[in-house]
C-alpha cells in the first residue's frame, strides 16, 4: 500500500516538475509547483514527518505559492523571448543537468547508512518532538530565524514601496 | 540495510532519494533553460523542495529528528529567499519591461 501511495507521488511529483520547466505561461508553472509540493507533503508524511507535512501544506503550498500567484497577476502575462542570445543554451543546459543526474545517482550507489538511532518511533515526527529539539537545542537559530524573517519583511517592504516623487 | 518499514510494507530510502536527486536536477535545468526571471525563481524553488525531501528521508533513515527541524530551517530561508527575490522582481518589472535575464547585465561590472 505505501509503496503504491510512494510510486503514485513520485510520478506526480516529476510530472509536475517537468511542468514547471516546459510550461511557456508562468501562472501554469506555479500551478504545477503547488501541484510538485502537494505530492512531497504526501511523501514526508510517508516518512512519519507530520509536521513537515502540514508546514509544507499551509506555508509552502499557502503562502509562498499564493504569493508567486500574486507577483504573476501584477505583473501579467509575462513574454518569454522564444530564442536567447546564447546558442545551444538548452542544449548544454540539458547536457549539464544529465551529467549532474548521473553523478548523484553515482554517488547514491555507494551511500552508506549508520545504524540507526533507537527512537521511540511512535511520536517521531510529532509537533511535540519538533519542539524539543527547537527549543533546547536548536534555540538560538530558531531565534535567528525570526531575525531572518524580520529583515526579510523590511527588505521587501522597502523595494516595493511606492514612489510618490519621481526623481 | 536501507529499507523503511511504512504501513506494513518495505520502501527503501534511495527510492527516495532518487526522486529528490531527480527533482533537483529538473530544478536545476529550468534554472538554467527558461530566460523569463519568475519561472527561474519557480525552478529555484522546485530545488530547495527537492533537498528538504533528502532531509526529511536521512531523518527517516537515522531516526533522527534534526533532519525535519533543518527542513523547516531550510523551508523558513526559502520563504525570505521568495519575499525578497519577488519584491526585487516587482521592482525591476515596474521600471522596465524584461523579457530575458540577459537584459538585467548591467552590473557586470
Amino acid at each position: 500500500m505505501a509503496t503504491a501511495i510512494f510510486f503514485i507521488a513520485a510520478v506526480v511529483a516529476v510530472l509536475g516538475a517537468v511542468g514547471v520547466v516546459t510550461f511557456r505561461e508562468p501562472i501554469r508553472s506555479v500551478l504545477s509547483l503547488v501541484v510538485v509540493m502537494l505530492a512531497l507533503s504526501i511523501l514526508f508524511l510517508l516518512l512519519s514527518a507530520q509536521f513537515v507535512f502540514v508546514v509544507q501544506i499551509i506555508v509552502y503550498a499557502g503562502a509562498v505559492m499564493v504569493l508567486f500567484l500574486f507577483v504573476v497577476a501584477l505583473l501579467g502575462p509575462a513574454r518569454e523571448a522564444a530564442r536567447g542570445r546564447l546558442r545551444f543554451q538548452s542544449w548544454l543546459s540539458v547536457l549539464f543537468a544529465l551529467v549532474l543526474l548521473g553523478l548523484m545517482y553515482s554517488m547514491l550507489q555507494g551511500v552508506q547508512y549508520r545504524r540507526p538511532d533507537q527512537t521511540d518511533m511512535s511520536v517521531f515526527g510529532t509537533v511535540q518532538s519538533i519542539a524539543v529539539g527547537l527549543f533546547t537545542t536548536y534555540l538560538y537559530p530558531f531565534e535567528l530565524t525570526s531575525i531572518l524573517l524580520l529583515t526579510a519583511a523590511i527588505g521587501a517592504i522597502y523595494l516595493s514601496r511606492r514612489q510618490v516623487d519621481d526623481r | 540495510m536501507s529499507g523503511l518499514s511504512i504501513g506494513g510494507s518495505q520502501l527503501d530510502a534511495s527510492w527516495f532519494l532518487l526522486l529528490s536527486a531527480l527533482l533537483f536536477t529538473i530544478g536545476a535545468a529550468g534554472v538554467l533553460v527558461r530566460r523569463n526571471p519568475l519561472v527561474i525563481l519557480i525552478s529555484i524553488e522546485l530545488m530547495l523542495n527537492a533537498a528538504n525531501l533528502t532531509l526529511v528521508t536521512f531523518s527517516r533513515q537515522l531516526q533522527n529528528i534534526e533532519g525535519q527541524l533543518f527542513a523547516l530551517m531550510a523551508m523558513t530561508v526559502a520563504a525570505a529567499e521568495a519575499v525578497v527575490g519577488l519584491a526585487i522582481l516587482v521592482d525591476i518589472f515596474h521600471t522596465r519591461d524584461v523579457e530575458d535575464v540577459d537584459d538585467l547585465s548591467e552590473m557586470k561590472g
